[in-house]
């Protein structure tokens, strides 16, 4: 045990040890806060060669947009990326944790990941959870196996299809996959589709907005990604400025410190020549 | 009410051009009834580097406590300062790993890297999601008023004065409108090479 | 004789001030097959003699030479099994610091944390704890890296002993014949090597006490760059065999 006097590093995992005490508070009348969810339109399709994954990039706090351009799409290994829908930091972590176990598994074999791998330790993490770990994903890579596309629920269960839509989005996006996807598509065209899909969500839900990322991933790693793909909201150019003249606010204390900085210096160990 | 709004607060972190500006209120209360108007929420871990933790004030303090535990030990083990990159990393995974139970805040990093000049800004949910926009970051109950105001005062490249006046006047006016937030008002410029802490009047109730 | 009362416990001095079962693990690295290590201007070079004890062994089925991050590769002397143990904790530990700082590990750092491994300090229910009873790791490790953050990018170059005990090395040689390596090395080494003359420079070395013809199959090589960490083929160290010969 770590005594007060001897204060450790904690181990890593997660922790339980505020769960009392939160329970209490919010037995006594307060209200537990909202996370940053990432509301969301995410797809992913597959095409002639690979795979394209887009996403919105609008991360919102209830009823506020908390982030307006947002990275949903995770690296997670050289021949796989995924995006993630609902709890924003849930799905951050969990990408990032899994992207370190595949690579630690692709060193460990010395081979490209596989999509199924990928797949299957996500689902059986998120499974242990419960869903409470709130990630919605869109996994999408090309193996020696050929392109796939694969979705994992929150509670672990998974659908491996040529087309897919998460998030609250997913209505709108799934009405023009399922109008317009069809077998052995061209790259552009697949990329056109799944723009107009995540255009579909920015415009019909108020859980996705601002922009479009792309991704499209094909044979050998060759990953593209095309951040800001499309800007599909414009901001306006503002006409003016809005300054304050000096000495607006009116100043009680006043402190100045100067800062030395240091610079940084690479220790030269001598040879031993003993 | 949300038990992030229990104790009151707001925070801004601002990007200027080679420059940087943070600023917090100085209330304390407990729901409606000010306590005490000595009480930044701001924190500096380096003269480059700070923290602002808004929220429930006891996990402002016992997080404070933890942060400063875990700088010390990474920076006696490295033997280097801290960047600020690693140090939102760092309090990310703090946060998220109480997922299930976690800290009552939501907090902002800033930092200035000396010599490279590049800033860095970040806001944070309580579970450790990050967010970098490219121009500043807000906090704590004033956080709606507070991101129309910056949205309308922030311009790029502004100079150490005219960010002193845009922060300064973007603070006091949000929490005009923000009964748990206000009360004295406290705003650091960082320049590479000084650093100038000031504080302001503000209304009073 | 006297320190044979010694030599068995891996945590009790001997009366000259030894860890003998220490000194028996140098000796089995000393024994194992030679390694070398040469740092230049821009960039490491790792090389090592993989040479097989029969004819019967499919070549090119087990590498000695490892890539730990993407910036960072290791090689042994001693013994085979020891090291792909440690070579998956260090992988295992550079994963964590990037997974908790959300930056690559300096090399310096992963160097401190397999040097903690190697000395049996491990990591228990928040205890440090030495473990008791277990034997040293019949290791000695070569660590190369890249690291990005110091100087703009600059090479580094460590030895990591089966005691816990590690060094910052311009050149060096561990294994078979290390006397006349190091010796031989520091004959050869000038501060300004650049990557291309240290792999000639280490294949050189390794040379020195081979027994038999130098092939790409008995000869292994791993770079390190502002590129990252890579392990030559077959068909890359033939041709520097051949430019040498």
């Amino acid at each position: 045990m770590a005594s007060t006097f001897m204060a450790d590093l904690p181990a890593s995992g997660f922790s339980f040890e505020n769960c009392k005490r939160n329970a209490f508070l919010f037995e006594k009348g307060a209200k537990p806060p909202t996370t940053v969810k990432t509301g969301t339109t995410i797809v992913g399709v597959v095409f002639k060669d690979g795979v394209v994954l887009g996403a919105d990039t609008r991360a919102t706090g209830g009823n506020m947009v908390s982030d307006k351009n947002c990275q949903k799409i995770h690296k997670m290994a050289p021949n796989m990326l995924c995006c993630g829908a609902g709890t924003a930091a849930d799905c951050d972590k969990t990408t990032t944790m899994m992207a370190s176990q595949l690579e630690l598994h692709r060193l460990n074999t010395g081979r490209q990941v596989r999509v199924c791998t990928a797949t299957r330790l996500l689902k059986q993490m998120l499974f242990r959870y419960q869903g409470y770990i709130g990630a919605y994903l869109v996994l999408g890579g090309v193996d020696s196996q050929g392109p796939h596309i694969s979705t994992i629920q929150a509670h672990g269960s998974t659908v491996n299809t040529p087309y897919s839509a998460m998030g609250s989005g997913m209505l709108g996006a799934m009405s023009v996959l399922e109008m317009r996807w069809r077998p052995d598509m061209e790259e552009e065209e697949a990329k056109k589709l799944v723009r107009d899909a995540i255009a579909a969500g920015i415009f019909n839900d108020l859980g996705s907005g601002s922009n479009v990322d792309l991704a499209v991933i094909k044979a050998n790693d060759q990953v593209e990604y095309l951040r800001g793909y499309e800007l599909a909201n414009k901001k306006g150019e503002r006409k003016q400025r809005y300054d304050y003249p000096k000495g607006s606010s009116v100043v009680l204390s006043e402190v100045k410190r100067p800062v030395i900085v240091e610079s940084t210096q690479v220790r030269q160990v001598a040879m031993d020549t003993s | 009410m949300s038990i992030l709004s229990y104790n009151g607060g707001a925070v801004i972190a601002m990007k200027g051009g080679n420059c940087l500006a943070v600023a917090t209120d100085l209330r304390y209360g407990v729901e409606l009834r000010t306590v005490t108007t000595d009480f930044p929420k701001m924190f500096e871990i380096h003269p480059h580097l700070w923290v602002g933790l808004p929220g429930l004030a006891s996990d402002t303090q016992t997080v404070l406590e933890k942060i400063r535990f875990r700088v010390k030990m990474y920076e006696l083990q490295e033997n280097r300062p801290i960047q600020p990159e690693t140090f939102a990393a760092m309090l990310s995974n703090m946060l998220y790993e109480r997922r299930f139970g976690p800290f009552f805040i939501e907090p902002i990093v800033a930092g200035l890297n000396p010599h490279t000049q590049s800033i860095y800004l970040c806001s944070m949910d309580l579970i450790g999601n990050v967010t970098t926009p490219e121009d500043f970051v807000v906090g704590g109950t004033a956080e709606e008023q507070l991101l129309g105001m910056c949205e309308t005062v922030w311009s790029p490249d502004m100079d150490p004065d005219q960010l002193f006046e845009s922060v300064s006047q973007a603070l006091v006016n949000a929490v005009d409108r923000d009964a748990s937030a206000g009360w004295g008002a406290e705003i650091t410029i960082i320049e590479p090479h000084q650093i100038t802490t000031r504080r302001i009047k503000t209304r009073m109730d | 004789m006297a320190s044979e009362r010694y030599s068995f416990s891996l945590t009790t001095f001997s009366p000259s001030g030894k860890l003998v079962q220490i000194e028996y693990a140098l000796a089995a690295v000393a024994s194992g097959a030679a390694s070398v290590g040469i740092k230049a201007v821009n960039g490491v070079v790792l090389a090592t003699e993989k040479k097989h004890k029969s004819i019967l062994y499919e070549d090119h089925s087990t590498y000695k030479i490892e890539k730990i991050t993407d910036h960072i590769g290791m090689v042994y002397s001693g013994m085979g099994p020891d090291y792909r143990l440690l070579v998956r904790r260090a992988r295992k530990m550079a994963q964590d610091y990037l997974l908790m700082y959300g930056e690559t590990i300096p090399t310096s750092q992963l160097v401190q944390r397999v040097a903690n491994v190697m000395q049996g300090i491990i990591y228990v229910t928040q205890e440090y704890t030495q473990s008791g009873g277990v034997r040293p790791f019949g290791v000695s490790l070569l660590i190369a890296g890249w690291d990005a953050s110091v100087n703009n990018g600059s090479p580094i170059l460590f030895q990591c002993d089966p005691s816990g005990a590690y060094f910052a090395w311009k050149a060096t040689a561990m294994g078979k014949n290390y006397v006349n390596g190091k010796t031989f090395l520091e004959k050869r080494y000038d501060d300004k090597l650049e990557l291309e003359d240290a792999v000639h420079t280490a294949i050189l070395t390794l040379k020195e006490g081979f027994e038999g013809q130098m092939t790409e199959d008995n000869v292994e090589i791993g770079i390190c760059d502002e590129n990252g960490f890579r392990r030559f083929t077959p068909e890359e160290v033939k041709d520097y065999l051949t430019n040498i010969a």
